[in-house]
């Protein structure tokens, strides 16, 4: 027993390190924001269903259409919040518990666009 | 055939408590949780949150230490390993837990893998679940002793942020609502929550206050140069117990140069049949070396009685005693003569040489009172380890008996190697150890 929660003890603290360690040492990836484009919310509005569902999340515009059979929850709590802005849902999830990091930067791989300011 | 029934009962109860948590997650699952490599992981990430989280708190229940309810666990010394198989599990798991998870948001990216371990905003729960995270490191390294053999006094008291860690683990689970459905989640962590509290209230509030007897040291001899048989007699209420139970015994002499205050287990070595109790100690740390000289009339707390050593019933039974692990034994014997019964008692008693036969004269003299009770010395220095052909040369029928054995851990696995290996059916090989209790 000592020496198997001693080699779970170390191992831990390899593997934990080990990805800090290589993210840390990762090239910073260019910034794209620049060359996105920008989206209006009445624009964002006319992609408002399953087949079609773009939302706007923290100032940013996102196509998730693909996403949408993805998620862990069944799509209808998704599709209300197509074509609109879904930074609350994406905050709370609806009982006030924010989204875990790992799906905000998967969200990043859905991204179109800047939201435009009015 | 009570205490058999409940026996069972307390088992099976422990392993639905232990099971409930993980069955409920496994109802829940779906096929999002396991379409690809990386939500296999995520939902693995989860279910070692909770299981780890399970084992933490049941662990945390077991630490209480009833006298009777032990026995339902086959004696503290089994309830306590036990604890000890439950808290590795949790630190195997929930070490698993982080890393698990960070791995699935690997999938993403390895900034999201990071931020999994270290959220840079937010990420309130996960920053309570690092600390618990560490403070289980720091509480368990002894436990296992990560860094060489602890001290028993700080061992305990490092052992006390066990509490520290079950809140913040606590704090963690309830700050995530995806570990079980609503309702379950109360219900599951609030339940096994309380019993852990209920524990360790019991154990540190109710059981000091309720569960100690005081008895003033009435006599004391010495068998060997460094061991010591104090003799107590109770001031009011007496302890009634069963032979070869152990208590928990707290000195309260201020002239003592150790242990002041400080509980540790002793086994009794007297008959529950004469009037005081008497207790067998050898010098193996501070406290008990200091203890040999206790003075006369001091002050002494008894909580127990603990352990579930020997049957009620006497069988054919084989004894196998290494140095001071004769003491249960002797408390037997004694009890045997006291009560003026015939046994069916072989007893092999292994020591080093001949001025560490502890009781060996009283032990001779027990032999021939007691009708079926038959002393065998072992001397080391004589015979070397222990065999199997002097286990069968003493005791020819030793397959047909209830072997019980007590000494230090050595000796212990090497009987029961040896008696597995002579034909001695493994649930009648029965062995009490004292290790870090």
């Amino acid at each position: 027993m000592r020496k198997l929660t001693y080699t779970a003890f170390i191992a831990f603290w390899a593997s934990a390190l080990t990805l800090i360690f290589v993210h840390q040492l990762q090239p910073a990836s260019a910034d794209h924001s620049e060359e996105a484009s920008s989206y209006t919310l009445e624009q964002v509005a006319g992609h408002g269903s399953e087949q079609d569902c773009w939302m706007a999340i923290d100032g940013k515009v996102y196509d998730l259409t693909e996403y949408l059979p993805l998620h862990p929850t069944p799509p209808v709590v998704l599709i209300p919040w197509c074509g609109k802005d879904a930074t609350e849902g994406m905050r709370t999830k609806g009982y006030g518990r924010d989204h875990s990091p790992a799906a905000w930067a998967e969200l990043e791989q859905y991204l179109v666009g800047t939201l435009a300011e009015e | 055939m009570m205490l058999a029934n409940g026996k069972r009962l307390a088992r099976a109860l422990l392993w639905i408590l232990l099971l409930l948590p993980l069955l409920l997650a496994l109802l829940q699952v779906q096929h999002a949780d396991v379409a690809n490599t990386r939500a296999v992981l995520n939902w693995l990430g989860r279910l070692t949150g909770i299981a780890g989280l399970t084992c933490l708190l049941l662990a945390a229940a077991l630490i209480v230490r009833v006298p009777g309810f032990d026995r339902l666990f086959g004696g503290l010394t089994h309830l306590w390993r036990t604890h000890h198989l439950l808290g590795a599990a949790a630190l195997l798991l929930l070490l698993a837990h982080p890393l698990l998870l960070a791995y699935s948001a690997a999938g993403v990216s390895l900034a999201a893998a990071a931020q999994t371990l270290l959220p840079a905003s937010g990420g309130l729960a996960t920053w309570f679940g690092w600390a618990a995270l560490l403070a289980m490191m720091i509480f368990l390294a002894p436990s296992f002793a990560f860094f060489g053999e602890p001290d028993y006094q700080r061992w305990k008291w490092v052992h006390s942020v066990s509490g520290v860690a079950v809140l913040l683990a606590l704090a963690h689970t309830l700050l995530l609502a995806r570990s079980l459905p609503a309702p379950w989640s109360w219900i599951v962590w609030g339940g096994l929550a309380l019993l852990a509290v209920a524990a360790v209230t019991y154990r540190f509030v109710i059981s000091h206050r309720l569960g100690r007897l005081s008895y003033r040291v009435s006599g004391m001899s010495h068998p060997a140069n460094n061991v010591v048989e104090l003799s107590l007699t109770a001031e009011e209420r007496q302890l009634k117990y069963r032979a070869g139970q152990f208590v928990y015994l707290t000195p309260y002499d201020r002239s003592l140069p150790a242990g002041y205050g400080e509980e540790h287990p002793y086994t009794l070595s007297s008959s529950p049949l004469e009037t005081g109790l008497r207790i067998t100690i050898k010098d193996l740390g501070d406290a008990s070396r200091a203890i040999q000289h206790i003075s006369s009339g001091a002050l002494v707390k008894i909580e127990g009685p603990y352990g579930d050593f020997f049957p009620d019933k006497i069988g054919s039974e084989l004894w196998i005693a290494g140095g001071i692990g004769i003491t249960p034994f002797l408390a037997r014997a004694r009890h045997f003569a006291a009560s003026g019964v015939a046994a069916d008692v072989k007893l092999i008693f292994c020591v080093q040489d001949e001025p560490r036969a502890l009781f060996r004269e009283e032990l001779q003299e027990l032999a021939r009172s007691i009708e079926g009770f038959a002393l065998t010395m072992h001397f080391f220095y004589r015979e070397g380890p222990l065999t199997s052909d002097f286990l069968r040369s003493h005791c020819a029928d030793l397959a047909e008996r209830s072997a019980y054995v007590c000494g230090p851990s050595a000796l212990n696995a090497l009987a029961h190697h040896l008696l597995v290996g002579a034909g001695c059916r493994r649930d009648r090989i029965h062995t009490e150890e004292f290790v870090l209790l």
